[in-house]
């Protein structure tokens, strides 16, 4: 998939670096975010491997915004620094053993896998302060749930489709729970309230 | 402190300003009014800007009295304010203190809203006076009820801006959009030109529409950022319109945006009602902005 800058409206610009998951994709968009940001055009939103920049097309010309979004493709700026996050899990989830006998794993076998890397933090979306988590062993077999969960608790750990993902809220998720921290992923009373971020790296830890 | 006390709340009132835009990337949606044109309306009404807080009101009636005597105005669809006598909306009116004063509207008003000179003075949480109900974000995070007692900033405007006026046309339920990132993944005139009923389970995330069912090409998308306006398909086919609760990330194609300006006639759109989108370009929407802009400071001259 090429590289391009569409409009997402008059006020947005889409710019989509590729259709793959792969942190070095992620990290660029990062950094394109933080790029734009830097510029006081407005708020700029990386996923996988796509930001999406916003402006005021009144103050800013959209055709310099264009222009301001081709240069920060160019630009190969420095991804974030991660740190690496501790995540305190209880593997008491309501999936646990759905997920070790789709998986072809022993549930013992399954905490292994899960415990056993570091998985990237691509972006946050979906929820307030939720970050979808990367590079899941893939002996992992998760497919979402075919209909969503109405009420997912705060804490809930998650699989779904390769990724992994701690509920900072009580929502409706369609992932498949596996377990549950007490480790307090979004809070107000924190700024940021998001305790992951983009490039950080999450490993559970087994209690 | 002035405040405003709250006597008929509405059924989902909540204090909102223009939105909460520095926190996307933790995935905290902007919140903000549905309806932008209207609420920015209503304030600058009062001499406020859209940077202070109003109420807007699902439900109405909505009933309230003033401490001391402010300059009021509401907005929205088929909206009136009683007090001595009825006002229409979109007109600022000088209100005593101590009188009990309605907002009202009718089966067709969606969102209204009420702006108070000097705007509500709640302490801003993460940069922002808006309420995002679906994850209680907020300095007041929760929908007004009767009893609430709102803290009201310094006026900005008195009684020689009452009767001020800003009307703006009724929806004729034709919404300009433009192309959207994967429209080439439908066909022609599937989506742009053609009629969609409302559904009854729109709200402040999303417009659904109902009627026709899109199909698509391709396989699955990346999640990308969306924003409000976005016009995304579900597997369903039926399109969703996003709106101001909507989240910061989206996974369904994005076939269309809605102009900025037309935000409004998508969300005061009420249930049954249709809605037509017709495809324009970027210096068509721009020239719709500008035309709101000079609609909107013409409060000022």
């Amino acid at each position: 998939m090429a590289e391009r800058v569409v409009a997402f409206g008059e006020a947005a610009l889409l710019i989509e670096l590729d259709g793959r998951i792969d942190p070095d994709l992620a990290a660029r968009a990062a950094a394109i975010a933080d790029g734009w940001e830097r510029l006081g055009h407005g708020p700029a939103v990386p996923t996988y491997a796509a930001v999406l920049v916003r402006y005021d097309p009144l103050l800013v010309d959209p055709a310099a915004a264009e222009a301001s979004a081709r240069e920060l493709l160019r630009a190969r700026a420095a991804p974030p620094a991660g740190r690496v996050l501790e995540v305190p899990t209880r593997y008491d989830g309501a999936d646990l053993e759905e997920v070790a006998r789709l998986s072809g794993l022993s549930v013992p076998e399954l905490v292994a896998a899960h415990t056993s890397r570091e998985h990237y933090a691509y972006f946050l979306g979906f929820a307030p302060g939720f970050a979808y988590c990367g590079g899941l062993d893939p002996r992992i077999v998760a497919p979402r749930l075919a209909s969503p969960r109405t009420r997912v608790p705060a804490g809930a750990v998650a699989v779904a489709d390769g990724q992994t993902a701690v509920y900072p809220r009580g929502s409706p998720g369609g992932w498949r729970l596996i377990g549950t921290t007490d480790l307090v992923v979004f809070d107000l009373a924190r700024d940021p309230p998001a305790l992951i971020r983009p490039g950080d790296r999450v490993r559970f830890v087994a209690q | 402190m002035s405040v405003l006390r709250i006597l008929e709340a509405g059924l989902r009132s909540t204090v909102q300003d223009r939105g909460r835009w520095g926190h996307l990337r933790e995935a905290i949606p902007a919140a903000g009014p549905a309806d932008p044109g209207a609420f920015e309306a209503a304030q600058r009404l009062v001499g406020n800007t859209a940077e202070d807080a109003a109420i807007e009101i699902v439900g109405l009636p909505f009933r309230f009295t003033l401490e001391a005597p402010r300059l009021i105005a509401a907005t929205g669809r088929e909206v009136r304010v009683r007090g001595r006598g009825v006002v229409g909306g979109w007109t600022a009116v000088f209100a005593r203190a101590g009188e009990e004063i309605a907002v009202e509207g009718t089966a067709r008003t969606r969102f209204a809203y009420l702006a108070v000179s000097g705007g509500i003075d709640v302490a801003p949480l993460l940069g922002s006076r808006a309420t995002y109900l679906p994850a209680l974000i907020g300095p007041l995070p929760r929908v007004l009820a009767p009893g609430d007692a709102l803290p009201l900033g310094a006026p900005r405007a008195g009684a020689d801006r009452a009767g001020g006026s800003l009307p703006r046309a009724e929806p004729n339920g034709r919404v300009l959009a433009m192309r959207g990132p994967h429209a080439d993944r439908f066909a022609e005139g599937s989506f742009f030109g053609r009629r969609f009923r409302v559904s009854a389970s729109s709200d402040r995330v999303g417009l659904r529409l109902e009627g026709a069912r899109l199909e698509r090409s391709g396989g699955e998308i990346l999640s990308i950022g969306v924003a409000p306006g976005a016009v995304q398909v579900p597997h369903g086919g039926e399109p969703i319109v996003l709106l101001a609760d909507a989240q910061t990330t989206g996974g369904y194609p994005v076939i269309a945006n809605v102009i900025g300006p037309d935000l409004g006639t998508v969300a005061q759109a009420a249930p049954g009602e249709e809605l037509s989108f017709y495809e324009v370009d970027r210096a068509a929407a721009l020239e719709a902005r500008r035309a709101e802009r000079r609609w909107l400071e013409a409060s000022e001259r």
